[in-house]
């Protein structure tokens, strides 16, 4: 890679925020606005991120950022594109910022209105698939097995991650996609595709978290990678709720999961008739998504 | 009220406006960071020390002016080692281990011809007074002549011969060294302001305490010319001939007598040389090279050796000659016996003895240095040497290596500095298991078609920061910038998380303890 491809120039954070150390949201965010800026507006829902950005008069983006109530991402998102549109403001991109807990749970109504209504904007979920901001309570987000703050040990989050893809993918928006922070250059491919969309798109990004998941913070981009490559994260996009696409598909040959569990504390708890029943889940959801990619609709 | 003045007047809710830069992050650290110095294993088994990764990125990035003066810190004369040199830093590459080991003497011997085309010979300014004279105009004589011109001394090569390149131009043959090469090579010193005197054998015409009195100072690089004898009946014939008279012979178009069979006996790299080079003379239509131990125990380049069976040399491993046949005036044979390494050296068994019918005998048994003539003085005339001379026959990077290393000794001897540091210190290596492959983003698997810049790009740059980019891009801290096309921690924001120190592709950068 050559330094001129790396864009120094358009890069929107500043450096200085408050994530911790080895954080996969400032990362995801770094992209995001790296890839869609500078032209942006932010509307920020209570997340991790809400501190992130910076307490006045500090901010952490050179573009604007609204912090908004937690259920009302959808809403304010809405609200804020109409409101550039109607002031001439038509070429603003409106990025909404959501974790887990702000798409997943407590956002999910007005952002399921939004995505039946197809308000013009891009829903960007960050997910660190616990409350981490507030102390690693359980989120729908949480995968199966998981111990978190509601959850301690001997206890273990006991049911499965939401699929919000398949929600998303139901509403029939123009565009939806996951990524993660291992891959910045499939992450910027999905955004800019989004970008040159109009309509709701959603993004869902899979965002490590090194305290909350009990990681070294230097671990960030390895547990990414390690999601994408034993199918527990796999990368695809969704087109109008129908086209099902894979965007990186290493082949059928997948690394066993037990290497991701294991790699974090939160899992340490997990025997192994768990850590079977949990790549059992993986492996069914990925022969579901294969079908889904073989069966799509062409264009 | 407008829209204009409600931006204007200060809102009356809290907002950000000042760059997060403010908030120095690095104070939260207790790791980090830090440029490494870990070799990569071509620099470990590189004869001339070079610094390989570095120039690989250069050529990848096709900055071939950069590539030629960092080649050139190490080894100024790349065209010529390129061809010549054994490369036994592709042995160990980490990216064989990958698909395949990079050609790291293609993109050499491309860095030096890129040099001989593009950059003109220039008189190079004599900047300080000292005047060096250097006895031999081999490789290590001629190296630490560029060296010492380029730092800006005058600088005088003493030559046997009425050809200047030592064993360059005699020693190898053409077929290893082309020589256009080799002459584009040599007039690029006589004009960058080398004074080179032919034909002029130290000890005959000129004594060395004289150069000693004209010069500031003195670097012998005489080589390792003085043939080993066999002590074998019918040794003194005119067609038994020594590998390296033979091979000047060929190489300065001198006349030889040669008779077909021809037998070449030794098993070193002069051997497989007048070997292959006889089979390339008019009339000789068979060559077999005879060697007294076995064929592990050779001390010549396996490649070469490969080379030469494939052009159809015979090779004959554990005979030992006893003595030459003669009928009349004519050799007709050489006699050997069969021998064997066991415990107690080498076992001869006169029994198993057999006859090999020939014409002419080349004698590769080794060399040694002349020493005669520095006999009767040296003890009271400090000087410098190095090369064959010292090392006893080695190869051309070494005595390159020696060149440069007695230029730095001579530079410091003139002007009173310390010695210098010309070692490379004792470091770790990078393993393949160390390296994280895993970052693909710099990563390119093998080219169909292959230019030296394909091949370069295919370096991993084991140990080296090669500005892949991977540190930045990952960073979440935004805590590396990038100076002058290079990458620079900044320590004001790090938080020591060792995200990049984890990913670095090179294993460039290290995690240390504190701050």
């Amino acid at each position: 890679m050559r330094i001129d491809e790396l864009k120094i120039d358009s890069e929107m954070l500043y450096s200085g925020h408050n994530a911790c150390p080895g954080c996969g949201a400032a990362l995801a965010v770094r992209y995001l606005t790296k890839a869609l800026g500078p032209n942006l507006a932010i509307v920020l829902t209570a997340s991790c991120w809400s501190i992130i950005s910076g307490m006045p008069p500090l901010t952490a983006l050179k573009c604007p950022i609204l912090h908004c109530p937690f259920p009302s991402a959808g809403s304010v998102g809405s609200g804020v594109k109409r409101g550039l549109n109607a002031a001439g403001h038509d070429d603003t991109t409106v990025v909404v910022l959501a974790g887990d807990g702000g798409t997943f749970d407590i956002g999910l109504q007005a952002m399921s209105g939004a995505a039946q209504r197809n308000e013009d904007y891009i829903f960007v979920c960050y997910d660190n698939e616990a409350y981490m901001n507030t102390g690693m309570q359980t989120s729908s987000a949480t995968p199966f097995g998981a111990r978190t703050a509601t959850a301690p040990y001997p206890l273990f989050k006991a049911g499965q991650k939401k699929d919000i893809m398949q929600i998303m993918a139901a509403h029939g928006i123009p565009y939806a996609a996951t990524a993660t922070v291992a891959f910045p250059d499939d992450m910027e491919s999905k955004l800019k595709k989004a970008q040159a969309i109009k309509g709701f798109r959603f993004i869902h990004i899979l965002s490590p978290c090194p305290p909350g998941w009990g990681t070294e913070s230097s671990d960030t981009i390895h547990l990414s990678r390690l999601a994408v490559s034993t199918g527990f994260f796999p990368l695809y996009e969704i087109e109008n709720g129908v086209t099902w696409k894979m965007t990186h598909y290493q082949g059928e040959k997948k690394t066993p999961l037990k290497e991701y569990l294991s790699a974090q504390r939160r899992f340490k708890q997990m025997d192994r008739q768990r850590m079977e029943m949990l790549q059992h889940e993986v492996d069914h959801e990925w022969d579901c998504l294969m079908e889904k990619v073989a069966t799509s609709p062409s264009e | 009220m407008s829209t204009d003045t409600m931006i204007q007047e200060k809102p009356c809710y809290s907002y950000g406006f000042e760059p997060s830069t403010a908030n120095k992050t690095g104070d939260w650290r207790f790791l980090t960071p830090e440029k490494s110095s870990r070799l990569s294993p071509c620099r470990q088994d590189c004869l001339l020390d070079g610094e390989i990764p570095l120039w690989m990125e250069a050529v990848k990035q096709e900055k071939w002016e950069e590539a030629w003066q960092i080649v050139s810190r190490y080894n100024p004369f790349p065209a010529i080692t390129g061809y010549v040199c054994y490369h036994p830093c592709t042995s160990n590459c980490n990216r064989g281990q990958l698909d395949q080991d990079i050609a790291i003497e293609e993109v050499e011997k491309a860095i030096g011809e890129w040099r001989l085309n593009n950059i003109k010979a220039v008189q190079r300014p004599i900047k300080y007074k000292g005047k060096i004279g250097i006895v031999g105009s081999g490789p290590a004589g001629l190296s630490c002549a560029y060296y010492l011109n380029a730092a800006g001394y005058s600088v005088t090569v003493y030559e046997k011969t009425s050809l200047i390149g030592g064993m360059l131009t005699l020693g190898i043959p053409e077929y290893r060294l082309p020589r256009y090469v080799l002459n584009r090579e040599l007039y690029m010193l006589e004009e960058s302001g080398i004074h080179f005197i032919k034909d002029c054998p130290i000890g005959d015409k000129k004594d060395l305490c004289e150069l000693y009195e004209e010069y500031d100072n003195i670097f012998l690089a005489t080589g390792a010319w003085k043939p080993r004898r066999a002590y074998i009946p019918g040794e003194e014939d005119r067609r038994v001939y020594n590998a390296l008279d033979f091979l000047s012979a060929i190489n300065s178009g001198g006349q030889l007598e040669i008779s077909d069979p021809v037998v070449v006996i030794g098993g070193g790299n002069a051997a497989i040389d007048s070997a292959r080079s006889a089979l390339r003379l008019k009339g000789v239509n068979h060559v077999s090279l005879v060697y007294r131990r076995s064929r592990a125990e050779m001390p010549a380049n396996q490649e070469e050796v490969e080379a030469a069976e494939r052009e159809g040399v015979e090779l004959i491993f554990n005979a030992l000659p006893r003595e030459v046949e003669k009928e009349e005036q004519d050799i007709i044979g050489l006699m050997f016996d069969y021998c064997k390494t066991d415990l107690n050296g080498l076992s001869i068994d006169r029994s198993r003895s057999f006859s090999k019918s020939c014409g002419t005998v080349v004698m590769a048994l080794g060399q040694q240095a002349d020493l005669s003539v520095f006999c009767e003085f040296g003890r009271d005339v400090p000087f410098f040497a190095g090369g064959d001379l010292i090392t006893g026959p080695s190869t051309v990077p070494e005595a390159i290596k020696a060149g440069r290393i007695a230029a730095y000794g001579i530079v410091a001897d003139l002007e009173g500095l310390p010695v210098p540091q010309v070692m490379l210190p004792e470091q770790p290596v990078v393993s393949f298991e160390d390296l994280n492959l895993a970052t693909k983003l710099n990563i390119k698997m093998q080219h169909k078609e292959c230019t030296p810049e394909l091949e370069a790009s295919r370096c991993l740059g084991c140990g080296t920061c090669n500005a892949c980019g991977t540190c930045y891009i990952f960073c979440p801290d935004m805590a590396i910038d990038v100076i002058n096309g290079r990458f620079e921690l900044n320590l004001d924001y790090c938080k020591g998380c060792g995200i990049c120190v984890k990913e670095c592709p090179a294993q460039a950068l290290v995690l240390e303890g504190g701050r």
